[in-house]
């Protein structure tokens, strides 16, 4: 785990109020997994703010969000050059391992977020990727998938499949899915096997807070921050980890 | 000029006057970036006898200049404490104090006596402030006389320092304070958090499960300040100053307030190095101003 003050690189727009912050992290971005975390401190709102890392680029990493709140928003204003504290990597992430031929990822919204990482790491390990992406319509989608397939699927069926993500994706022998906790519930239901990235409010980002409480079926919670935030999607108690949290935070 | 950061309180000598504030640190065993010179000992995450499970999310939820929170007080209870981290605390340079709580006097006091001796407890914080839990918790700290019966039943089973970790929300902190001094009290915490309440307006119901939770950083800061300084003005034992300290400038408000040392919390959330940064923010403001020593900074203490 590294805390440094990275400066900002660039900005870059992946959807209408969507965009993609890279930031230079050289420690981070060497040592990163699909599925892991940094949280960054950011002027404006009390708290760190959690992210999934996007995608690595040298020894930039990226992050990508929407204008939610006085943190996305002082984040997207910020320009190259400026700097902002950046924890991580954090958490356990999707922990892929060669085995699999073939991996169906299935992103809904700002659940792109940890995608772009798993495509890369299921490529490397042989797996031939399948992205499905959804979103309410075409203008949210977001414009960067990757994949030997890409299916998009909208609810208002403006472009691709009429839908959503989890009724558009094919089978696979792996599957990876990150949206809306309802989305995931879905995604629980048909492939109980499935790696999920759950979102939960977050407090210290560490283990140390208990704040990211997610509960399991098992009984008791654990941490999102620390065991996850990727868990196998039968292991959750999705009935009471909150669906819609009233800021959105993609971790 | 070297500065001695070093304190006596409440029956131990800290290296520091910094310390870690209980649930902002776990068990010790997973805080990153951990410089341990700075660190004049820990209090750990608060333990009931038995295991809990805690409160079910949301359970944080940020405010202005600070944060709500209700965990609940969820832990491993007492047996896995005793097997699983106390044998590493035997082995640190700095002592952790255990942060307790109990659902009657009878379960403060059988949960002392089980951690009494156990190499790795250097001592023990009674937890009689915690908003989050159903039984208990607060409610001992609202009342003079079951605040003292508490403090009684853990004194009567340790030799061990025995503070007291106050709630904020009373009519008057010194009646508390005052009754557990005279229980056998080794020092006081002085606050925990405030009770506090946020509503979700696209829901309509509060943000947290728990409806309410504790307030915590530096929204409650002078707040804190106030009653650290008020509780320091009714004893003779020293107290620790806790609520809302972000930068050394503010634990030297605490200790110029009348506060022997400082816990560190939520801070620690926003910046990992926040212990190490006050501890050498003391340290500096002591050497600019020419003091050599932590006691020797002026108290601004006028007694009741």
């Amino acid at each position: 785990m590294f805390l440094l003050n990275a400066p900002i690189v660039a900005t870059r727009e992946v959807a209408p109020g969507m965009a993609v912050v890279s930031m230079e992290a050289p420690e981070i971005a060497a040592s990163v997994r699909a599925g892991q975390f940094v949280n960054l401190g950011i002027a404006g709102p009390f708290l760190r703010r959690p992210f999934s890392v996007y995608r690595v680029d040298g020894e930039s990493i990226e992050v990508v969000l929407k204008a939610v709140g006085v943190g996305t928003a002082e984040l997207l204003g910020m320009r190259p050059g400026d700097l902002v504290s950046c924890l991580g990597p954090l958490g356990r992430g999707f922990d892929l391992e060669a085995g699999p031929r073939s991996a169906v990822l299935v992103s809904g919204g700002l659940g792109v977020a940890p995608m772009p990482l798993a495509a890369r790491e299921a490529r490397a390990l042989g797996m031939r990727v399948t992205w499905v992406h959804g979103a309410r319509s075409a203008r949210e989608l977001c414009s960067e998938a990757e994949g030997e397939e890409v299916i998009f699927a909208t609810d208002d069926g403006s472009r691709g499949f009429a839908g959503t993500a989890v009724a558009a994706a094919p089978d696979g022998e792996l599957v990876l899915a990150c949206g809306p906790n309802r989305m995931l519930a879905a995604v629980a239901e048909r492939w109980p096997e499935a790696r999920v990235a759950v979102e939960t409010y977050m407090g210290c980002g560490t283990g140390v807070c208990l704040g990211c409480a997610v509960p399991l079926k098992a009984g008791g919670y654990d941490r999102a921050c620390k065991e996850g935030p990727v868990y196998r999607a039968a292991a959750v108690d999705w009935a009471s980890l909150p669906s819609h949290l009233p800021y959105a935070v993609t971790a | 000029m070297t500065v001695d950061m070093s304190v006596s309180v409440g029956g131990l000598r800290l290296r520091g006057p910094v310390l870690a504030a209980s649930g902002t640190f776990g068990y010790g065993t997973e805080v990153p970036l951990l410089e341990r010179r700075a660190l004049g000992g820990m209090v750990s995450k608060g333990i009931f006898l038995r295991p809990r499970a805690g409160t079910p999310p949301p359970r944080i939820v940020e405010t202005p200049s600070g944060m709500l929170n209700a965990i609940g007080l969820q832990g491993p209870g007492a047996d896995a404490l005793i097997r699983e981290y106390a044998p590493l605390w035997a082995s640190w340079d700095f002592p952790v104090l255990v942060n307790i709580n109990g659902e009657s006097v009878g379960e403060y006091g059988e949960l002392t006596s089980r951690l009494d001796g156990v190499p790795g407890v250097a001592g023990f914080e009674i937890n009689i402030s915690c908003p989050n839990v159903e039984q208990g918790g607060m409610y001992f700290g609202n009342d003079p006389h079951a605040a003292a019966a508490v403090t009684e039943a853990v004194r009567k089973r340790t030799r061990l320092p025995v503070w007291v970790k106050l709630t904020p929300m009373v009519s008057d902190i010194g009646v508390i304070a005052r009754a557990v001094e005279a229980a056998g009290a080794d020092a006081l915490c002085a606050v925990n958090t405030f009770v506090g309440m946020s509503i979700d307006l696209n829901a309509h119901q509060p943000r947290l499960s728990f409806r309410t939770g504790g307030l915590s950083g530096p929204a409650i800061r002078p707040l804190a300040v106030h009653l650290a300084h008020q509780a320091a003005r009714s004893v003779r034992i020293p107290v620790l100053g806790v609520g809302g300290i972000m930068r050394a400038e503010d634990a030297l408000e605490f200790l110029v307030a009348g506060c022997t040392a400082v816990q560190v919390g939520t801070a620690t959330f926003v910046n990992p190095r926040a212990i190490a940064d006050i501890h050498d923010g003391i340290k500096a403001h002591l050497e600019t101003h020419g003091f050599s020593s932590v006691a020797d900074l002026p108290r601004y203490l006028p007694r009741d």
